[in-house]
């Protein structure tokens, strides 16, 4: 298995608070990592250090560090701007520019400079069809995105991280405002995806991780209590925390 | 425990409240119907009194409407009413005014915003709230002794003579000095409501902190923003005092040269009013209602503007 992020000794606080403790993890590349744990475990959080976007947030510090495909995203002279753009990102809730279909995707190439109207022509469909969304919106590409249904909407999110050909595609509870069929788009969407990208998935349903992830991380207060592969992780939990989580006695 | 609750209860409750509901529904009906009564009034009344001039029969002699609605020479003395010149004049300095007044506006807020350091913030919205509440009178005779000079300064430097520096030049610096504040107010609360999300969903594509401001956060808070111009315009249009104390009330035009002196519909409307009864007095709502049809215009094109920018690239 091939390394993509190598996680040392990271720990995070906001202000005096540690948010995240000692965490130690290896996530393979074009394998899809889920994040498990109660609410406020700390997920999250860590998942937007993958991006660093927690930098954005006023008195949040850092400490250790993450290496992708060797390289320290920490370091001082990373460019974070460069950096996200081979990390996207999807959001919990779909979060599309109020724009068109067309723009929507286009964005991201086009705040690097990129205008050549068959490059950004050729991104888009390509994008759309990776997305799986192309056949529901190619006679409306020039109609605003938030016409769409939520689940086409998330899609066009995913879409829009797709067009920037990222190595990693972090989702942070991608379906958790969907509905069920929406939802199940998503993840099949995901298994395909896996084969071109490294995704990292946040997620609140053990179902889900099960179902969509390779390996899964268990987060607890901050802390990583277990991980492993997700087969493993769910029928032989090492840790009795992991236990009584997966089985329901928590959370 | 049980407390009984539902013993508790008076008989009757439900119809009363119902009943309650009923009278509260009335009260409110009321109030919109005396706000509303109040508009459809008064404009049927600036309709009826601004439209007599024109019309066969009328006990003060009578106007053509062809030669009010084209004319270039406004003499109340001579009984000549031509608002075709003031009607160009009045669009050139609120559209002027906006056009100076909009980006600064709108790139205050965007620094009031997302820019200033936390501390500034509410200072400076206090302060924009100030402005956009101090009384027009004040501005103007602000404007009749500051930006008149100002004027004519430029105006020297230039090697042209100006009114003692009333102009269409101080209109517009004036208009736009008193829209400023409307527009950034309104520009502020539009750019705040916008969804952090969004804001995120650009930075996490690799988009810079500039590129999210103008592409997203911008084109997202277009509605409100446009909101501002629109306010603002409208009170560019409709500003008549302050107006007043420096366009130099010319009596001919249209005036294009930034140095001559101008008139607008509202200052025409203010200036030499002696008698309420008469032509004099009626034709001041034509000029009225006139105003009213070339505001609702400048609103649509607006509004058409709005159609058009900000959608993406």
């Amino acid at each position: 298995m091939e390394t993509c992020f190598e996680v040392k000794d990271l720990n995070l606080y906001y202000g005096e608070k540690q948010a995240l403790k000692q965490l130690n993890l290896t996530i393979g590349k074009n394998r899809v990592t889920a994040l498990i744990g109660p609410s406020g475990c700390g997920k999250s959080t860590f998942l937007r250090c993958l991006n660093r976007m927690n930098d954005l947030i006023e008195n949040c510090r850092i400490s250790g560090e993450i290496r992708l495909l060797g390289e320290n995203i920490y370091d001082s002279k990373t460019n974070v701007v460069q950096l996200r753009t081979e990390v996207g990102m999807v959001f919990q809730k779909p979060n599309p520019f109020p724009m068109s279909i067309y723009d929507n995707i286009a964005y991201g190439p086009r705040c690097q400079g990129i205008r050549d109207k068959k490059v950004l022509d050729g991104v888009v469909e390509h994008s759309l069809k990776s997305a799986a969304l192309w056949e529901e919106v190619k006679d409306r590409l020039h109609d605003s995105a938030l016409a769409l249904s939520g689940g086409q909407q998330q899609r066009l999110c995913i879409a829009r991280a797709i067009a920037m050909e990222p190595e990693v595609i972090l989702m942070d509870e991608p379906t958790s405002a969907l509905d069920p069929i929406a939802t199940a788009k998503i993840e099949e969407l995901i298994e395909q995806l896996k084969t071109t990208y490294t995704i990292v998935i946040v997620t609140h349903s053990m179902q889900q991780a099960s179902r969509v992830s390779d390996d899964t991380a268990f987060f607890l207060l901050g802390e990583i209590v277990e991980a492993d592969t997700t087969r493993k992780l769910f029928s032989k939990p090492a840790d009795q925390r992991t236990e009584d989580y997966i089985t329901g006695r928590f959370g | 425990m049980e407390s009984n609750l539902k013993a508790r209860i008076r008989p009757g409750q439900a119809r009363r409240k119902q009943r309650t509901d009923r009278t509260v529904r009335a009260v409110f009906f009321l109030a919109a119907l005396i706000s509303g009564s109040c508009i459809v009034l008064i404009t049927l009344f600036i309709l009826m009194k601004g439209i007599q001039p024109f019309l066969p029969g009328y006990a003060y002699g009578s106007v053509s409407l062809k030669d009010f609605l084209l004319g270039t020479l406004w003499r109340q003395d001579q009984g000549v009413y031509g608002v075709g010149f003031i009607v160009i004049n009045t669009l050139i300095s609120a559209f002027g005014a906006l056009l100076l007044a909009f980006p600064i506006a709108v790139l205050t807020a965007l620094f009031i915003v997302k820019i200033a350091p936390k501390p500034v913030k509410p200072l400076m919205k206090t302060v924009v709230e100030l402005l956009a509440s101090i009384p027009s009178v004040v501005y103007g005779v602000f404007a009749a002794g500051v930006i008149t000079s100002l004027v004519k300064g430029l105006a020297s430097l230039a090697g042209v003579s100006t009114a003692g520096g009333s102009s269409l030049l101080a209109v517009i610096l004036l208009l736009a000095i008193m829209i400023f504040p409307t527009i950034t107010s309104l520009a502020v609360t539009a750019i705040e409501a916008v969804d952090p999300d969004l804001e995120l969903g650009s930075l996490a594509l690799g988009a810079s902190a500039t590129q999210t401001h103008f592409k997203v956060v911008l084109a997202s808070a277009k509605s409100g923003i446009f909101a501002g111009a629109i306010l603002g315009l409208g009170r560019a249009f409709g500003e008549a005092t302050a107006v007043a104390m420096v366009a130099g009330n010319k009596l001919f035009g249209p005036t294009f040269n930034l140095f001559d002196i101008t008139r607008t519909l509202t200052s025409t409307m203010l200036a030499g009013l002696k008698e309420t009864t008469g032509l004099d007095y009626d034709i001041r709502f034509s000029v009225g209602l006139l105003l009213m049809v070339v505001i609702l215009l400048s609103n649509l094109s607006l509004n058409w503007v709005k159609k058009k920018v900000g959608n993406g690239q």
